[in-house]
């Protein structure tokens, strides 16, 4: 018998509260039976016992490892069980896996963080990292786009970020109801009134495919180079140990090589935005 | 584009994101084309289909953009934030809206003198292509984000 972790056994957590976020999509926080430590941009596998599991990357703070929050859209059979889960329930945790973003290496420099939809739950890790470690940083600037109003997560978040030393939040909907006052359009259209230092700085892009890879060219048009360029891949994982395949693109298996990429590892891949 | 002219400085055009990378003799030069205006929440600018005569360039507030349909039903396409160019138009044959612009909150606007401007275009060409240039990148990315919508709406 060793003391090595188990990484196939999931981590009992016991759910202590639940947040709607909009009408698909909930936050749950997790208080897991022993301290869980990852890498903000690393994913986990959380499950429920009988039912299944999915991955998701935790949207809460890497500093934190007494507690843990996942933010799950309602897409199939799992995620519609775990919606329907209430306080006091318990659920399984496997991991952390694969690479995250490389935050060290962003010392020094500005990080544009070009995020949409569901894409703001691995956002928000990347950002209470980044936040922990401001006084090494330029500046943050997040540009976010929702469909609506409504499908926005973390409304509280840019006030917060607004508040912030060094940190910039602007907003974006597809469609504007009665209420909102603010930019309409998709994410890209916030790349026009940011004024960033391109030489110095990194972007982040994080989303759904079809934002990643309009954001992405944009971002490469504003004159940002490949290796600039952090794309937080999701592409299936199932294992989470590259051993399935289910999620290979290329060359790479997402799970382990991956989430988090540059787009120059990634350029050549075929299907890369599928 | 209607309300009343008011001054405009050559340090007001430094501040405008589309006008970065001008020399000051070229912002000299626009600034000779241009008149500054004001509009009120719910103000049209101009209605789709409208003949043009200025490009404009958004200084202050928000402006809504959109396309209008039968029975006088507008459809908002999307916002123009400050320092961004709209009504290019206006430059182009046949110099006819392709949308409507409507004030979202109290604005500041310059307004450039197409023919004025087309004039320099045709007369300086450095200028002339830096112009134009920045105007196919409005262009561009109006178009870009377009398809980026649709497909958004396509998709789900």
């Amino acid at each position: 018998m060793t003391n090595e972790k188990n990484i196939y056994k999931p981590l009992k957590s016991k759910l202590i509260e639940v947040i709607d976020e909009s009408s698909l999509i909930k936050t749950f926080v997790l208080i897991p039976e022993e301290e869980f430590a990852f890498k903000t941009g690393q994913f986990i596998e959380l499950s429920v016992d009988g039912i299944g599991e999915a991955p998701f990357t935790p949207s809460s703070s890497p500093q934190v490892t007494d507690r843990l929050e996942v933010t799950v859209m309602k897409t199939g059979y799992v995620t519609e069980y775990m919606h329907n889960l209430k306080p006091g329930a318990y659920m399984g945790i496997r991991g952390p896996y694969g690479r995250g973003y490389p935050v060290e290496s962003f010392f020094g420099k500005e990080v544009l963080i070009l995020g949409g939809g569901c894409g703001l739950a691995p956002i928000r890790s990347l950002l209470y990292a980044l936040e922990h470690v401001r006084d090494k940083l330029e500046k943050v600037i997040l540009c976010y786009g929702s469909k609506t109003p409504a499908d926005c997560i973390y409304k509280p978040l840019f006030n917060r970020l607004n508040s912030i030393e060094k940190f910039e939040a602007y907003r974006t909907v597809d469609r504007a109801d009665g209420e909102w006052d603010g930019a309409v359009g998709v994410a890209t259209k916030l790349l026009d009134k940011i004024k960033v230092d391109i030489k110095n700085s990194v972007a982040v892009v994080c989303g759904p495919p079809i934002m990643m890879k309009f954001g992405t060219l944009r971002i490469l048009e504003m004159g940002y180079k490949d290796e600039q360029i952090y794309l937080s891949m999701e592409k299936n994982m199932s294992c989470g140990l590259g051993k399935c395949g289910h999620c290979m693109m290329g060359e790479f298996f997402v799970c382990k090589d991956g989430p988090v990429f540059t787009y120059n590892e990634l350029k050549n891949t075929p299907d890369i935005w599928k | 584009m209607k309300s009343e002219s008011t001054k405009i400085t050559i340090e007001d055009l430094k501040k405008i994101r589309f006008l970065e990378g001008y020399t000051d003799e070229q912002l000299n030069t626009i600034l000779q084309m241009c008149t500054l205006r004001e509009f009120s929440v719910k103000d049209i600018l101009f209605e789709q289909y409208d003949e043009l005569s200025d490009v404009g360039i958004l200084l202050e507030g928000t402006l809504s953009l959109g396309i209008s349909l039968p029975h006088e039903k507008r459809i908002h396409l999307g916002t123009i934030e400050e320092g961004q160019l709209f009504s290019w138009s206006a430059v182009f044959s046949p110099y006819i809206s392709t949308a409507w612009v409507m004030a979202m909150t109290p604005v500041k606007v310059i307004s450039i003198d197409a023919k004025k401007l087309i004039n320099e275009i045709e007369k300086d060409c450095g200028f002339g292509l830096k112009t134009m240039s920045k105007i196919a990148q409005t262009i561009s990315h109006r178009l870009s984000d377009t398809r980026f919508q649709l497909m958004n709406q396509l998709i789900i």
